[in-house]
Protein backbone atom coordinates (compact mmCIF):
# COMPACT_ATOMS: atom_id res chain seq x y z
CA UNK A 1 0.00 0.00 0.00
CA UNK A 2 1.57 3.29 -0.97
CA UNK A 3 -0.07 6.43 0.34
CA UNK A 4 -0.36 9.78 -1.37
CA UNK A 5 2.06 12.39 -0.08
CA UNK A 6 0.23 15.16 1.70
CA UNK A 7 0.67 18.83 0.83
CA UNK A 8 -1.36 20.03 3.78
CA UNK A 9 -0.24 19.64 7.38
CA UNK A 10 -3.04 18.73 9.79
CA UNK A 11 -2.74 22.16 11.44
CA UNK A 12 -3.71 23.71 8.12
CA UNK A 13 -6.36 21.17 7.13
CA UNK A 14 -8.22 21.80 10.37
CA UNK A 15 -7.86 25.58 10.04
CA UNK A 16 -9.28 25.42 6.50
CA UNK A 17 -12.28 23.51 7.81
CA UNK A 18 -12.62 26.14 10.57
CA UNK A 19 -12.73 28.84 7.91
CA UNK A 20 -15.53 27.01 6.04
CA UNK A 21 -17.43 26.47 9.27
CA UNK A 22 -17.31 30.20 9.90
CA UNK A 23 -20.03 30.67 7.32
CA UNK A 24 -22.03 27.62 8.39
CA UNK A 25 -22.47 28.80 11.95
CA UNK A 26 -21.99 32.23 13.39
CA UNK A 27 -21.72 31.40 17.08
CA UNK A 28 -18.10 30.39 17.72
CA UNK A 29 -15.11 32.67 18.19
CA UNK A 30 -11.38 31.97 17.75
CA UNK A 31 -8.56 33.00 20.08
CA UNK A 32 -4.93 33.19 19.00
CA UNK A 33 -1.68 34.08 20.79
CA UNK A 34 0.48 35.56 18.04
CA UNK A 35 1.19 32.45 16.02
CA UNK A 36 -1.77 32.72 13.69
CA UNK A 37 0.44 32.35 10.63
CA UNK A 38 1.69 29.10 12.05
CA UNK A 39 -1.62 27.63 13.27
CA UNK A 40 -3.28 29.06 10.13
CA UNK A 41 -5.95 30.59 12.35
CA UNK A 42 -5.29 33.79 10.39
CA UNK A 43 -7.41 32.28 7.59
CA UNK A 44 -10.41 32.56 9.88
CA UNK A 45 -9.23 35.89 11.28
CA UNK A 46 -8.97 37.49 7.84
CA UNK A 47 -12.48 36.34 6.93
CA UNK A 48 -14.14 37.02 10.29
CA UNK A 49 -12.15 39.74 12.02
CA UNK A 50 -14.96 40.45 14.49
CA UNK A 51 -14.91 36.83 15.68
CA UNK A 52 -11.11 36.55 15.95
CA UNK A 53 -9.12 37.66 18.98
CA UNK A 54 -5.34 37.77 18.84
CA UNK A 55 -4.24 38.45 22.41
CA UNK A 56 -0.52 38.52 21.71
CA UNK A 57 2.08 36.24 23.24
CA UNK A 58 0.07 35.42 26.34
CA UNK A 59 -1.13 31.82 26.33
CA UNK A 60 -2.29 31.53 29.93
CA UNK A 61 -4.28 34.76 29.80
CA UNK A 62 -5.68 33.80 26.41
CA UNK A 63 -6.91 30.45 27.74
CA UNK A 64 -8.59 32.06 30.75
CA UNK A 65 -10.13 34.76 28.56
CA UNK A 66 -11.58 32.05 26.31
CA UNK A 67 -12.94 30.35 29.44
CA UNK A 68 -14.63 33.62 30.41
CA UNK A 69 -16.27 33.99 27.03
CA UNK A 70 -17.36 30.35 27.15
CA UNK A 71 -18.84 31.01 30.59
CA UNK A 72 -21.10 33.50 28.84
CA UNK A 73 -22.30 30.66 26.65
CA UNK A 74 -20.23 31.22 23.55
CA UNK A 75 -18.27 28.32 22.04
CA UNK A 76 -14.62 29.38 22.10
CA UNK A 77 -11.68 27.98 20.13
CA UNK A 78 -8.07 28.50 21.22
CA UNK A 79 -5.27 27.90 18.70
CA UNK A 80 -1.59 27.61 19.50
CA UNK A 81 1.44 25.39 19.96
CA UNK A 82 1.09 22.28 22.07
CA UNK A 83 3.89 23.12 24.48
CA UNK A 84 2.39 26.44 25.48
CA UNK A 85 -1.27 25.38 25.47
CA UNK A 86 -0.69 22.19 27.42
CA UNK A 87 1.81 23.61 29.91
CA UNK A 88 1.74 27.37 30.40
CA UNK A 89 -2.03 27.46 30.03
CA UNK A 90 -2.60 24.18 31.88
CA UNK A 91 -4.16 25.54 35.05
CA UNK A 92 -6.72 27.54 33.09
CA UNK A 93 -7.54 24.43 31.08
CA UNK A 94 -7.95 22.31 34.18
CA UNK A 95 -9.66 24.52 36.70
CA UNK A 96 -11.63 26.94 34.57
CA UNK A 97 -12.43 24.90 31.48
CA UNK A 98 -12.56 21.20 32.40
CA UNK A 99 -13.80 21.59 35.98
CA UNK A 100 -16.82 23.77 35.14
CA UNK A 101 -17.22 21.94 31.77
CA UNK A 102 -16.78 24.97 29.57
CA UNK A 103 -17.32 24.71 25.85
CA UNK A 104 -13.74 25.42 24.79
CA UNK A 105 -11.89 23.69 21.96
CA UNK A 106 -8.11 23.66 21.94
CA UNK A 107 -6.45 23.21 18.55
CA UNK A 108 -2.90 22.44 19.39
CA UNK A 109 -0.16 22.35 16.77
CA UNK A 110 3.40 20.97 16.80
CA UNK A 111 2.49 17.78 18.68
CA UNK A 112 5.29 15.39 19.60
CA UNK A 113 8.67 15.99 17.99
CA UNK A 114 7.03 17.08 14.76
CA UNK A 115 8.45 20.54 15.58
CA UNK A 116 11.78 18.76 15.40
CA UNK A 117 14.07 21.56 14.22
CA UNK A 118 12.88 24.01 16.87
CA UNK A 119 14.09 21.80 19.69
CA UNK A 120 12.71 20.73 23.04
CA UNK A 121 11.15 24.05 24.09
CA UNK A 122 8.83 23.73 21.12
CA UNK A 123 8.15 19.97 21.16
CA UNK A 124 4.92 18.94 22.89
CA UNK A 125 5.92 15.51 24.15
CA UNK A 126 3.87 15.44 27.35
CA UNK A 127 0.68 17.06 26.05
CA UNK A 128 -1.36 13.86 25.83
CA UNK A 129 -0.45 13.01 29.43
CA UNK A 130 -1.53 16.41 30.72
CA UNK A 131 -4.69 16.67 28.67
CA UNK A 132 -5.94 13.10 28.91
CA UNK A 133 -5.49 13.25 32.70
CA UNK A 134 -8.02 16.07 33.02
CA UNK A 135 -11.54 14.92 33.91
CA UNK A 136 -14.03 15.76 31.19
CA UNK A 137 -11.45 16.43 28.50
CA UNK A 138 -11.83 14.78 25.09
CA UNK A 139 -8.54 14.22 23.23
CA UNK A 140 -8.22 13.68 19.48
CA UNK A 141 -5.11 13.20 17.33
CA UNK A 142 -5.77 13.09 13.59
CA UNK A 143 -3.04 11.97 11.19
CA UNK A 144 -4.12 13.41 7.84
CA UNK A 145 -6.30 16.03 6.18
CA UNK A 146 -9.59 14.13 6.23
CA UNK A 147 -9.24 13.20 9.89
CA UNK A 148 -8.10 16.72 10.82
CA UNK A 149 -11.11 18.25 9.10
CA UNK A 150 -13.37 15.71 10.79
CA UNK A 151 -11.78 16.52 14.15
CA UNK A 152 -12.97 20.09 13.84
CA UNK A 153 -16.56 18.93 13.42
CA UNK A 154 -16.30 16.32 16.16
CA UNK A 155 -14.94 18.96 18.54
CA UNK A 156 -17.62 21.53 17.74
CA UNK A 157 -20.28 18.83 17.71
CA UNK A 158 -20.16 18.19 21.45
CA UNK A 159 -20.49 20.51 24.41
CA UNK A 160 -17.39 20.67 26.58
CA UNK A 161 -13.63 20.78 26.33
CA UNK A 162 -11.81 19.08 23.45
CA UNK A 163 -8.07 19.02 22.76
CA UNK A 164 -6.98 18.26 19.20
CA UNK A 165 -3.32 17.46 18.64
CA UNK A 166 -2.04 18.64 15.27
CA UNK A 167 1.26 18.46 13.43
CA UNK A 168 3.65 20.89 11.86
CA UNK A 169 4.58 19.10 8.65
CA UNK A 170 2.51 17.44 5.92
CA UNK A 171 3.08 13.67 5.83
CA UNK A 172 0.69 11.39 3.90
CA UNK A 173 -3.01 11.16 3.15
CA UNK A 174 -4.63 8.01 4.54
CA UNK A 175 -8.40 8.54 4.53
CA UNK A 176 -10.61 9.53 1.62
CA UNK A 177 -12.57 12.73 2.26
CA UNK A 178 -15.92 11.79 3.74
CA UNK A 179 -14.57 8.93 5.87
CA UNK A 180 -16.56 8.64 9.11
CA UNK A 181 -14.85 9.44 12.38
CA UNK A 182 -16.34 9.45 15.85
CA UNK A 183 -15.43 10.38 19.38
CA UNK A 184 -14.41 7.11 20.98
CA UNK A 185 -13.84 5.48 17.59
CA UNK A 186 -10.77 4.25 15.78
CA UNK A 187 -9.80 2.97 12.36
CA UNK A 188 -7.86 -0.10 11.39
CA UNK A 189 -6.05 0.80 8.19
CA UNK A 190 -4.33 -2.56 8.09
CA UNK A 191 -5.68 -5.92 9.20
CA UNK A 192 -3.45 -8.65 10.53
CA UNK A 193 -3.46 -11.59 12.94
CA UNK A 194 0.01 -11.67 14.45
CA UNK A 195 0.34 -8.46 16.45
CA UNK A 196 -1.64 -5.29 17.11
CA UNK A 197 0.21 -2.01 16.64
CA UNK A 198 -1.68 0.95 18.09
CA UNK A 199 -0.62 4.47 17.20
CA UNK A 200 -1.98 7.93 16.46
CA UNK A 201 -0.97 11.01 14.51
CA UNK A 202 2.25 11.00 12.52
CA UNK A 203 3.44 7.62 13.70
CA UNK A 204 0.47 5.83 12.16
CA UNK A 205 2.42 6.16 8.91
CA UNK A 206 5.55 4.69 10.46
CA UNK A 207 3.46 1.83 11.86
CA UNK A 208 2.00 1.15 8.42
CA UNK A 209 5.46 1.15 6.89
CA UNK A 210 6.66 -1.22 9.60
CA UNK A 211 3.72 -3.50 8.87
CA UNK A 212 4.81 -3.70 5.23
CA UNK A 213 8.31 -4.66 6.29
CA UNK A 214 6.97 -7.28 8.68
CA UNK A 215 4.69 -8.73 6.00
CA UNK A 216 7.74 -9.61 3.91
CA UNK A 217 8.91 -11.71 6.86
CA UNK A 218 5.55 -13.42 7.28
CA UNK A 219 4.40 -11.38 10.26
CA UNK A 220 0.97 -9.90 9.69
CA UNK A 221 0.57 -6.82 11.83
CA UNK A 222 -2.72 -5.12 12.48
CA UNK A 223 -2.43 -1.33 12.67
CA UNK A 224 -5.00 0.61 14.68
CA UNK A 225 -5.17 4.37 14.32
CA UNK A 226 -6.45 5.39 17.76
CA UNK A 227 -7.24 8.94 16.63
CA UNK A 228 -9.67 9.28 19.54
CA UNK A 229 -7.34 9.03 22.51
CA UNK A 230 -9.90 9.92 25.12
CA UNK A 231 -12.32 8.28 25.10
CA UNK A 232 -10.76 5.39 23.20
CA UNK A 233 -12.25 2.32 21.54
CA UNK A 234 -12.06 -0.52 24.06
CA UNK A 235 -14.17 -2.87 21.97
CA UNK A 236 -11.90 -2.54 18.95
CA UNK A 237 -8.78 -3.23 21.00
CA UNK A 238 -10.37 -6.22 22.74
CA UNK A 239 -11.40 -7.82 19.46
CA UNK A 240 -8.04 -7.16 17.89
CA UNK A 241 -6.08 -8.61 20.81
CA UNK A 242 -8.29 -11.70 20.89
CA UNK A 243 -6.90 -12.49 17.47
CA UNK A 244 -3.34 -11.15 17.60
CA UNK A 245 -2.48 -11.69 21.28
CA UNK A 246 0.33 -9.09 21.27
CA UNK A 247 0.23 -5.32 21.72
CA UNK A 248 2.73 -2.66 20.66
CA UNK A 249 1.84 0.98 21.33
CA UNK A 250 3.78 3.59 19.37
CA UNK A 251 3.43 7.27 20.15
CA UNK A 252 5.25 10.51 19.49
CA UNK A 253 5.16 11.32 23.20
CA UNK A 254 6.77 10.28 26.45
CA UNK A 255 6.11 6.62 27.13
CA UNK A 256 5.13 7.57 30.64
CA UNK A 257 1.49 8.51 31.01
CA UNK A 258 0.75 8.34 27.32
CA UNK A 259 -1.73 6.10 25.51
CA UNK A 260 0.55 3.11 26.12
CA UNK A 261 0.17 3.40 29.90
CA UNK A 262 -3.59 3.78 29.48
CA UNK A 263 -3.91 0.66 27.32
CA UNK A 264 -1.58 -1.40 29.50
CA UNK A 265 -3.54 -0.50 32.63
CA UNK A 266 -6.77 -1.43 30.88
CA UNK A 267 -5.34 -4.80 29.83
CA UNK A 268 -4.35 -5.52 33.43
CA UNK A 269 -7.75 -4.51 34.77
CA UNK A 270 -9.59 -6.57 32.18
CA UNK A 271 -7.34 -9.59 32.55
CA UNK A 272 -6.20 -9.32 28.94
CA UNK A 273 -2.78 -10.86 29.24
CA UNK A 274 -0.64 -10.36 26.13
CA UNK A 275 3.00 -9.53 25.50
CA UNK A 276 3.22 -5.74 25.49
CA UNK A 277 5.76 -3.11 24.45
CA UNK A 278 5.85 0.63 23.97
CA UNK A 279 7.79 2.96 21.72
CA UNK A 280 8.11 6.67 22.30
CA UNK A 281 10.42 8.89 24.32
CA UNK A 282 11.86 6.74 27.06
CA UNK A 283 11.97 9.22 29.96
CA UNK A 284 14.16 11.57 27.95
CA UNK A 285 13.90 14.84 26.06
CA UNK A 286 14.40 14.76 22.31
CA UNK A 287 16.49 17.36 20.46
CA UNK A 288 16.65 19.61 17.43
CA UNK A 289 17.03 17.90 14.11
CA UNK A 290 15.20 16.75 11.04
CA UNK A 291 11.94 14.91 11.69
CA UNK A 292 13.01 11.60 10.05
CA UNK A 293 16.36 11.51 11.85
CA UNK A 294 14.81 12.51 15.16
CA UNK A 295 12.16 9.78 15.17
CA UNK A 296 14.86 7.35 14.11
CA UNK A 297 17.23 8.40 16.87
CA UNK A 298 14.52 8.13 19.50
CA UNK A 299 13.25 4.79 18.23
CA UNK A 300 9.88 5.72 16.77
CA UNK A 301 10.50 5.11 13.07
CA UNK A 302 9.33 2.20 10.96
CA UNK A 303 12.52 0.18 11.48
CA UNK A 304 12.31 0.51 15.28
CA UNK A 305 8.64 -0.41 15.21
CA UNK A 306 9.34 -3.48 13.07
CA UNK A 307 12.14 -4.55 15.42
CA UNK A 308 9.94 -4.22 18.49
CA UNK A 309 7.08 -6.02 16.75
CA UNK A 310 9.35 -8.94 15.75
CA UNK A 311 10.38 -9.42 19.36
CA UNK A 312 6.81 -9.30 20.62
CA UNK A 313 5.54 -11.68 17.99
CA UNK A 314 8.27 -14.11 18.99
CA UNK A 315 7.42 -13.69 22.68
CA UNK A 316 3.94 -15.08 22.06
CA UNK A 317 5.17 -18.62 21.63
CA UNK B 1 38.02 42.83 31.55
CA UNK B 2 36.80 45.00 28.73
CA UNK B 3 38.87 44.67 25.60
CA UNK B 4 38.80 48.40 24.95
CA UNK B 5 40.60 50.16 27.75
CA UNK B 6 43.38 51.55 25.63
CA UNK B 7 41.78 52.42 22.33
CA UNK B 8 40.25 55.69 21.26
CA UNK B 9 36.50 55.84 21.26
CA UNK B 10 36.37 56.07 17.47
CA UNK B 11 38.43 52.95 17.00
CA UNK B 12 36.35 51.22 19.61
CA UNK B 13 33.15 52.00 17.76
CA UNK B 14 34.55 50.98 14.34
CA UNK B 15 35.76 47.75 15.77
CA UNK B 16 32.38 46.91 17.33
CA UNK B 17 30.63 47.79 14.09
CA UNK B 18 32.95 45.33 12.38
CA UNK B 19 32.07 42.61 14.87
CA UNK B 20 28.37 43.36 14.37
CA UNK B 21 28.84 42.87 10.61
CA UNK B 22 30.59 39.56 11.19
CA UNK B 23 27.77 38.49 13.48
CA UNK B 24 25.17 39.40 10.85
CA UNK B 25 27.01 37.44 8.17
CA UNK B 26 27.22 34.44 10.44
CA UNK B 27 23.50 34.67 11.29
CA UNK B 28 22.40 34.66 7.67
CA UNK B 29 24.78 31.94 6.69
CA UNK B 30 23.92 29.63 9.58
CA UNK B 31 20.15 29.98 9.03
CA UNK B 32 20.68 29.44 5.31
CA UNK B 33 22.66 26.26 5.99
CA UNK B 34 20.09 25.00 8.50
CA UNK B 35 17.23 26.06 6.21
CA UNK B 36 15.40 26.88 9.40
CA UNK B 37 15.65 29.53 12.10
CA UNK B 38 14.93 33.16 12.86
CA UNK B 39 16.76 35.86 10.88
CA UNK B 40 14.74 39.00 11.62
CA UNK B 41 15.02 39.15 15.41
CA UNK B 42 18.63 37.97 15.30
CA UNK B 43 19.67 40.73 12.93
CA UNK B 44 17.88 43.44 14.94
CA UNK B 45 19.91 42.52 18.02
CA UNK B 46 23.33 42.20 16.39
CA UNK B 47 24.67 45.61 17.40
CA UNK B 48 23.68 45.29 21.05
CA UNK B 49 25.08 41.78 21.24
CA UNK B 50 28.32 42.93 19.58
CA UNK B 51 28.77 45.71 22.15
CA UNK B 52 28.11 43.34 25.03
CA UNK B 53 30.27 40.41 23.93
CA UNK B 54 33.14 42.33 22.33
CA UNK B 55 33.38 45.18 24.78
CA UNK B 56 31.27 45.65 27.87
CA UNK B 57 30.79 42.27 29.43
CA UNK B 58 33.36 40.96 31.81
CA UNK B 59 33.79 37.50 30.33
CA UNK B 60 36.50 35.00 29.52
CA UNK B 61 35.72 32.56 26.71
CA UNK B 62 38.24 30.10 28.17
CA UNK B 63 36.30 30.12 31.46
CA UNK B 64 32.66 30.14 30.42
CA UNK B 65 31.41 29.40 33.96
CA UNK B 66 33.71 31.92 35.69
CA UNK B 67 31.76 32.89 38.85
CA UNK B 68 32.24 36.66 38.61
CA UNK B 69 31.42 36.92 34.90
CA UNK B 70 28.64 39.09 33.57
CA UNK B 71 25.63 37.07 32.47
CA UNK B 72 23.64 37.38 29.27
CA UNK B 73 20.16 35.90 29.06
CA UNK B 74 18.65 35.75 25.61
CA UNK B 75 15.06 35.72 26.78
CA UNK B 76 13.90 35.94 23.17
CA UNK B 77 15.54 32.57 22.64
CA UNK B 78 14.38 32.18 19.04
CA UNK B 79 17.05 34.77 18.15
CA UNK B 80 19.81 32.36 19.22
CA UNK B 81 21.69 32.67 15.90
CA UNK B 82 22.85 36.10 17.14
CA UNK B 83 24.07 34.57 20.39
CA UNK B 84 25.70 31.53 18.77
CA UNK B 85 27.46 33.81 16.26
CA UNK B 86 28.80 36.10 18.99
CA UNK B 87 29.97 33.18 21.13
CA UNK B 88 31.75 31.46 18.25
CA UNK B 89 33.38 34.65 16.99
CA UNK B 90 34.44 35.49 20.55
CA UNK B 91 36.12 32.10 20.84
CA UNK B 92 33.81 30.01 23.03
CA UNK B 93 33.69 27.25 20.43
CA UNK B 94 34.87 26.76 16.83
CA UNK B 95 33.21 28.96 14.23
CA UNK B 96 32.78 25.87 12.00
CA UNK B 97 30.33 24.50 14.53
CA UNK B 98 27.85 27.21 13.52
CA UNK B 99 26.97 25.13 10.48
CA UNK B 100 25.48 22.46 12.75
CA UNK B 101 22.65 24.75 13.88
CA UNK B 102 19.42 22.78 14.44
CA UNK B 103 20.97 19.52 13.26
CA UNK B 104 20.72 16.26 15.20
CA UNK B 105 23.30 15.89 17.99
CA UNK B 106 24.37 19.54 17.65
CA UNK B 107 25.10 21.68 20.69
CA UNK B 108 23.43 24.48 18.74
CA UNK B 109 19.84 23.59 19.51
CA UNK B 110 16.95 25.41 17.85
CA UNK B 111 16.59 27.35 21.08
CA UNK B 112 19.52 27.78 23.48
CA UNK B 113 20.20 25.28 26.26
CA UNK B 114 22.56 26.46 28.96
CA UNK B 115 24.22 23.18 29.80
CA UNK B 116 24.85 22.17 26.19
CA UNK B 117 27.01 24.95 24.84
CA UNK B 118 29.76 26.90 26.63
CA UNK B 119 28.79 30.53 27.06
CA UNK B 120 25.02 30.05 27.07
CA UNK B 121 23.96 31.30 30.50
CA UNK B 122 20.27 30.40 30.41
CA UNK B 123 17.92 28.03 28.64
CA UNK B 124 15.28 29.91 26.71
CA UNK B 125 12.73 29.63 23.92
CA UNK B 126 9.47 29.96 25.78
CA UNK B 127 9.01 33.72 25.81
CA UNK B 128 8.93 35.54 29.13
CA UNK B 129 10.59 32.80 31.13
CA UNK B 130 14.15 33.73 30.22
CA UNK B 131 13.65 37.12 31.79
CA UNK B 132 12.40 35.60 35.05
CA UNK B 133 15.53 33.43 35.14
CA UNK B 134 17.65 36.56 34.65
CA UNK B 135 15.95 38.02 37.72
CA UNK B 136 16.86 34.86 39.64
CA UNK B 137 20.50 35.19 38.56
CA UNK B 138 20.57 38.82 39.67
CA UNK B 139 18.95 37.89 42.97
CA UNK B 140 21.73 35.34 43.55
CA UNK B 141 24.31 38.04 42.73
CA UNK B 142 22.70 40.34 45.26
CA UNK B 143 22.71 37.64 47.92
CA UNK B 144 26.43 36.99 47.30
CA UNK B 145 27.15 40.74 47.10
CA UNK B 146 28.80 39.89 43.77
CA UNK B 147 29.75 42.49 41.20
CA UNK B 148 28.43 40.85 38.10
CA UNK B 149 25.74 42.32 35.87
CA UNK B 150 22.93 40.36 34.31
CA UNK B 151 21.83 41.52 30.86
CA UNK B 152 18.53 40.18 29.57
CA UNK B 153 17.45 40.71 25.98
CA UNK B 154 13.69 40.69 25.42
CA UNK B 155 11.54 41.07 22.33
CA UNK B 156 8.87 43.76 22.26
CA UNK B 157 6.27 41.10 21.51
CA UNK B 158 7.62 39.15 24.45
CA UNK B 159 6.42 41.98 26.69
CA UNK B 160 2.88 40.63 26.12
CA UNK B 161 3.61 37.74 28.48
CA UNK B 162 2.28 38.33 32.00
CA UNK B 163 5.34 36.69 33.54
CA UNK B 164 7.48 39.56 32.22
CA UNK B 165 5.65 41.88 34.56
CA UNK B 166 5.83 39.46 37.48
CA UNK B 167 9.59 39.35 36.97
CA UNK B 168 9.74 43.15 36.64
CA UNK B 169 7.96 43.53 39.99
CA UNK B 170 10.35 41.10 41.66
CA UNK B 171 13.41 42.92 40.32
CA UNK B 172 12.13 46.24 41.65
CA UNK B 173 11.13 44.80 45.03
CA UNK B 174 14.66 43.56 45.62
CA UNK B 175 16.34 46.59 44.07
CA UNK B 176 18.29 44.49 41.57
CA UNK B 177 20.44 47.35 40.30
CA UNK B 178 22.80 45.03 38.43
CA UNK B 179 19.99 43.75 36.26
CA UNK B 180 19.68 45.35 32.83
CA UNK B 181 16.72 44.44 30.62
CA UNK B 182 17.15 45.42 26.98
CA UNK B 183 13.97 45.52 24.94
CA UNK B 184 14.55 44.94 21.22
CA UNK B 185 11.90 47.36 20.10
CA UNK B 186 11.61 46.37 16.43
CA UNK B 187 7.83 46.75 16.40
CA UNK B 188 7.22 43.35 14.84
CA UNK B 189 6.24 40.04 16.35
CA UNK B 190 5.07 36.82 14.71
CA UNK B 191 1.66 37.88 13.42
CA UNK B 192 2.31 41.51 12.56
CA UNK B 193 3.24 44.86 14.01
CA UNK B 194 3.71 44.70 17.74
CA UNK B 195 1.64 47.88 18.13
CA UNK B 196 -1.29 46.15 16.39
CA UNK B 197 -1.10 42.65 17.83
CA UNK B 198 -1.04 43.85 21.43
CA UNK B 199 -0.36 47.53 22.07
CA UNK B 200 2.21 47.83 24.88
CA UNK B 201 3.07 51.53 24.67
CA UNK B 202 4.02 53.46 26.65
CA UNK B 203 6.69 50.86 27.41
CA UNK B 204 8.96 53.39 29.14
CA UNK B 205 6.19 54.58 31.46
CA UNK B 206 5.19 50.99 32.22
CA UNK B 207 8.70 50.10 33.39
CA UNK B 208 8.94 53.39 35.30
CA UNK B 209 5.66 52.58 37.02
CA UNK B 210 7.21 49.23 37.98
CA UNK B 211 10.00 51.22 39.66
CA UNK B 212 12.66 50.65 37.03
CA UNK B 213 15.05 53.23 35.63
CA UNK B 214 14.44 53.55 31.89
CA UNK B 215 16.94 54.53 29.17
CA UNK B 216 16.33 54.60 25.45
CA UNK B 217 18.71 54.34 22.51
CA UNK B 218 18.98 53.80 18.80
CA UNK B 219 19.88 50.13 18.84
CA UNK B 220 21.90 50.40 15.63
CA UNK B 221 23.99 53.47 16.50
CA UNK B 222 27.06 51.91 18.08
CA UNK B 223 28.15 55.08 19.88
CA UNK B 224 24.74 55.39 21.45
CA UNK B 225 24.57 51.68 22.23
CA UNK B 226 27.90 51.83 24.04
CA UNK B 227 27.10 54.99 25.96
CA UNK B 228 23.69 53.71 27.05
CA UNK B 229 24.96 50.29 28.11
CA UNK B 230 27.69 52.00 30.10
CA UNK B 231 25.17 54.30 31.73
CA UNK B 232 23.07 51.28 32.68
CA UNK B 233 25.87 50.16 34.99
CA UNK B 234 25.65 53.21 37.25
CA UNK B 235 24.15 52.04 40.52
CA UNK B 236 20.78 53.59 41.31
CA UNK B 237 19.22 51.05 43.62
CA UNK B 238 16.82 50.11 40.83
CA UNK B 239 16.96 47.74 37.87
CA UNK B 240 17.44 49.36 34.46
CA UNK B 241 15.43 48.87 31.30
CA UNK B 242 16.93 49.98 28.00
CA UNK B 243 14.51 50.39 25.15
CA UNK B 244 16.53 49.79 21.98
CA UNK B 245 14.79 51.19 18.91
CA UNK B 246 15.68 48.70 16.20
CA UNK B 247 14.75 47.46 12.75
CA UNK B 248 13.83 43.80 12.42
CA UNK B 249 16.06 42.20 9.78
CA UNK B 250 18.53 45.11 10.02
CA UNK B 251 21.32 44.94 7.45
CA UNK B 252 19.59 42.77 4.86
CA UNK B 253 17.47 45.15 2.80
CA UNK B 254 14.73 42.73 1.78
CA UNK B 255 14.34 41.41 5.31
CA UNK B 256 14.06 44.80 6.98
CA UNK B 257 10.71 45.51 8.62
CA UNK B 258 9.13 42.44 7.06
CA UNK B 259 6.90 40.19 9.14
CA UNK B 260 7.63 37.30 6.77
CA UNK B 261 11.27 37.25 7.80
CA UNK B 262 10.54 36.52 11.45
CA UNK B 263 11.13 32.80 11.16
CA UNK B 264 12.06 32.00 7.61
CA UNK B 265 15.29 30.75 6.05
CA UNK B 266 16.71 32.37 2.92
CA UNK B 267 16.78 30.38 -0.33
CA UNK B 268 20.10 30.16 -2.20
CA UNK B 269 19.23 33.23 -4.28
CA UNK B 270 18.08 35.19 -1.27
CA UNK B 271 21.24 34.16 0.51
CA UNK B 272 23.44 35.61 -2.24
CA UNK B 273 21.39 38.80 -2.19
CA UNK B 274 21.76 39.03 1.57
CA UNK B 275 25.52 38.53 1.33
CA UNK B 276 25.73 41.44 -1.11
CA UNK B 277 23.89 43.62 1.39
CA UNK B 278 26.21 42.63 4.21
CA UNK B 279 29.41 44.44 3.29
CA UNK B 280 32.29 42.12 2.66
CA UNK B 281 30.08 39.19 1.62
CA UNK B 282 29.55 35.95 3.48
CA UNK B 283 32.01 33.20 4.16
C1 LIG C 1 5.66 31.43 25.30
C2 LIG C 1 5.89 31.49 23.82
N1 LIG C 1 4.83 31.70 23.02
C3 LIG C 1 4.99 31.73 21.69
C4 LIG C 1 6.22 31.55 21.13
C5 LIG C 1 6.37 31.53 19.62
N2 LIG C 1 7.08 32.72 19.14
C6 LIG C 1 8.40 32.68 18.87
S1 LIG C 1 9.00 34.17 18.45
C7 LIG C 1 7.49 34.92 18.58
C8 LIG C 1 7.34 36.39 18.31
C9 LIG C 1 8.31 37.17 19.12
O1 LIG C 1 8.24 38.53 18.88
P1 LIG C 1 9.25 39.48 19.63
O2 LIG C 1 9.26 39.17 21.08
O3 LIG C 1 8.90 40.87 19.26
O4 LIG C 1 10.65 39.03 19.06
P2 LIG C 1 11.49 39.61 17.82
O5 LIG C 1 10.64 40.57 17.07
O6 LIG C 1 12.65 40.30 18.43
O7 LIG C 1 11.89 38.44 17.01
C10 LIG C 1 6.53 33.97 18.97
C11 LIG C 1 5.11 34.28 19.20
C12 LIG C 1 7.30 31.33 22.01
N3 LIG C 1 8.54 31.11 21.56
N4 LIG C 1 7.11 31.33 23.34
MG1 LIG D 1 9.73 42.27 18.00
Amino acid sequence: MSLAKSKTPTRRALAERMLEAGSERDDFVVFESDIGYSTYSYLFGDAYPERYFNLGIAELGTMATAAGMAAEGRPAIVCGYGVFLSMRALEAVRSFICYPRMNVKIFSSHGGVTAAVDGVTHQATEDIAFMATLPGMTVLAPCDSASARASFDLALGIHGPVFVRLMRDPLSELYPEGTEFSIGGCHTPRKGDDITIVSYGDLVFQALEAAELLATEGINAEVIDMYSIKPWDRQALRLSLERTKALLVVENHQRKNGLGYELAAWCMREGVSVPFAQLGLDDTFAESGSYPLTIQKFGMDAASIAAAARKLAAAKY
Amino acid sequence: MTASTHVSSDERIRSLEGHARDIRRAIVSMVHTAQSGHCGGSLSAADVVSALYFDLMNIDPSKPRMPGRDRFVLSKGHACPVLYAALALRGYFPVEELSTLRKNSSRLQGHPVSTYLPGVDATAGSLGLGFAQAVGMALEGRMLKADYHVYALLGDGELNEGVVWEAASTAAKFGLEKLVAIVDRNNLQNDGKADDIMPMEPIDKKFEAFNWRVLTMDGHDMAEVLATLEASNEPTGRPTCIIARTVKGKGVSFMENKREWHGKAPSDDEYSMACKDLEGGCT
